[in-house]
């Protein structure tokens, strides 16, 4: 039977998943340039600069964009369609992609308010943030 | 930048199908038999050979040894839907710096289950999209497309207009996998995919492959009189990417396209190739393209004939749409499809003033943006 799969978690983007099992989104910033940017990489898109840091986002955003999913790439997931798929900009600013849950989904709209909740996975210290509408 | 000295010289494709489980090395040297059947050249004279292929082992050096190819110049050219006109750009940069005169470019794919067909997915979309249970590309195009719908008031009939007007194409072109006619009925209350995608906004996977054969001009006018330069060609890669609060609905082709257009201008291209694995790409590649402003894209496909017939052809074998999408010979479908017009060898879908194309390719849909891979050429025949 196919499986959800979790992320393969590495040196660069350790302290994000560490951040989200512990009810925090994780953001880098620049410490050259300022910038902020998801998701984790060894370098600014920016200046290129190495030097980055974590800084905690407010978990607030709107709904740029959704799509409901029928057809999941991974079957695991079949039981829980339609999925609403999206794309959340940040108040910090930041596009992400991630999924919207919760109850009465069927009216979302884009521009809606949401905030990021933590959903348990298979794997206890993984969490995977997520977003609810917050009306 | 201007190409002075690089020709297409021939082509090869090879029948598609659905079910077919030939090996994909038999798909590849089935075109390129063709290819060098329509060229006059022998396997000899192929001193460059690019394959373009998700099925992982499958690098250039290793198909040479199956298929007994001894040669100067090889290239992995496997940039999702852009390898095949970045495969040309690279070949064609070999042959004008003389390192090669003939280069051989294959792209293709099977149902062979002895062949690793899944590209493991790359870092980001392992953690940060597969995890969250999308849909694939589908999804990925679906959250453009609502955009532009709801940005700019674009229509479901005017997005499914592209694909029935390249279904009306595809009636004339045997290779086509689909060819019963599409009603805009037919599109509408087709099977939701991944809303606002429906299953008629995507491809269908198959079997098959392309081959297309450039050659230096000294060599190309001992190959063939159907002569057809490459003009110009560019590309932009992972477009936007440093932008946190990217611009979705438009693609990295606007830049492709002021560079095509300093060459050549927009008004000089008769007929129009462009990747197609949605409509809605379609149509944002003809506002990128500068033929329209941006958002009006919808307004232009109502207000002109997509087909082969019309002011405007686009795709006019079909496309992937209609003819089916082998794996990354997608990239080359339309590249074949334009040196088929411009060669006078269409047949009943032939273009009736067909002297210059535009040809790009898509690819690697991007986090949180659009494409990673963008390209594009002009062909141009000459008597």
């Amino acid at each position: 039977m196919a499986e959800k799969s979790l992320p393969k978690v590495n040196k660069i983007d350790r302290p994000y998943w560490e951040g989200a099992a512990a009810g925090k989104l994780l953001l880098q910033k620049c410490k050259e340039c300022g910038k902020l940017q998801f998701f984790p990489r060894a370098a600014c898109v920016g200046c290129f600069s190495g030097d980055l840091e974590w800084v905690t986002a407010s978990g607030k955003g709107k709904l740029h964009s959704f799509t409901w999913v029928r057809v999941p790439r991974n079957p695991a997931f079949k039981e829980e369609v339609p999925i609403c798929y999206a794309n959340i900009i940040l108040d910090e600013g930041v596009i992400m992609e991630s999924r919207i849950v919760g109850k009465d989904l069927q009216t979302v709209k884009t521009g809606a308010k949401v905030k990021v909740v933590f959903q348990e996975t298979a794997d206890p210290g993984i969490k995977l943030p997520v977003f609810e509408l917050s009306g | 930048m201007r190409r002075k000295k690089v020709c297409f010289v021939g082509y090869g494709s090879t029948e598609y199908s659905r079910k077919s489980e030939e090996p994909l090395l038999w798909y590849y040297a089935e075109a390129m038999r063709r290819a060098l059947d329509q060229t006059g050249l022998k396997k000899s004279d192929i001193q460059g050979f690019s394959i373009t292929t998700q099925a992982s082992p499958d690098y250039s050096p290793h198909v040479a040894e199956q298929l007994g190819l001894e040669l100067d110049w090889v290239l992995n050219g496997d940039y999702g839907g852009a390898g095949g006109v970045t495969s040309v750009r690279r070949a064609a940069d070999a042959i004008e710096a003389g390192h090669i005169d003939v280069a051989v470019l294959v792209g293709g794919n099977s149902f062979d289950k002895s062949v690793v067909h899944q590209r493991p997915l790359e870092y980001q979309r392992a953690n940060y999209v597969d995890v969250y249970g999308y849909g694939g590309p589908n999804s990925l195009m679906a959250l453009i497309q609502r955009l532009h719908m709801e940005q700019f008031g674009t229509t479901l009939e005017q997005i499914g207009k592209i694909a029935i007007a390249q279904r009306e194409n595809a009636q004339q072109n045997p290779q086509a996998l689909l060819r019963e006619p599409m009603s805009l009925e037919d599109y509408l209350n087709s099977r939701m995919i991944s809303d606002p995608i429906r299953l008629f906004d995507c491809v269908m996977p198959c079997s098959g492959a392309e081959c297309v054969v450039l050659a230096s001009e000294e060599k190309a006018k001992r190959i063939t009189d159907k002569l057809v330069y490459l003009v110009t060609d560019a590309e932009k890669v992972q477009y936007q990417v440093g932008n946190m609060l990217p611009d979705k609905t438009t693609f990295g082709i606007k830049v492709v396209a002021e560079r095509l257009f300093s060459e050549v201008r927009r008004e000089q291209i008769d007929f129009f190739e462009l990747y197609d694995d949605y409509p809605i790409a379609v149509l944002i590649q003809i506002e990128d393209l500068g033929y329209c402003k941006k958002g009006v894209g919808g307004k232009f496909v109502e207000t002109h004939d997509l087909s082969y017939k019309g002011d405007f052809p686009v795709n006019t074998g079909g496309g992937q749409l209609s003819v089916g999408q082998a794996g990354l010979a997608g990239g080359y479908l339309h590249i074949v499809e334009a040196l088929r017009q411009l060669r006078g060898e269409a047949g009943p879908r032939q273009v009736k003033k067909a002297e210059r194309a535009l040809i790009t390719g898509i690819g690697w849909l991007s986090y949180g943006r659009n494409l990673g891979t963008t390209a594009g050429l002009i062909m141009e025949r000459r008597k």
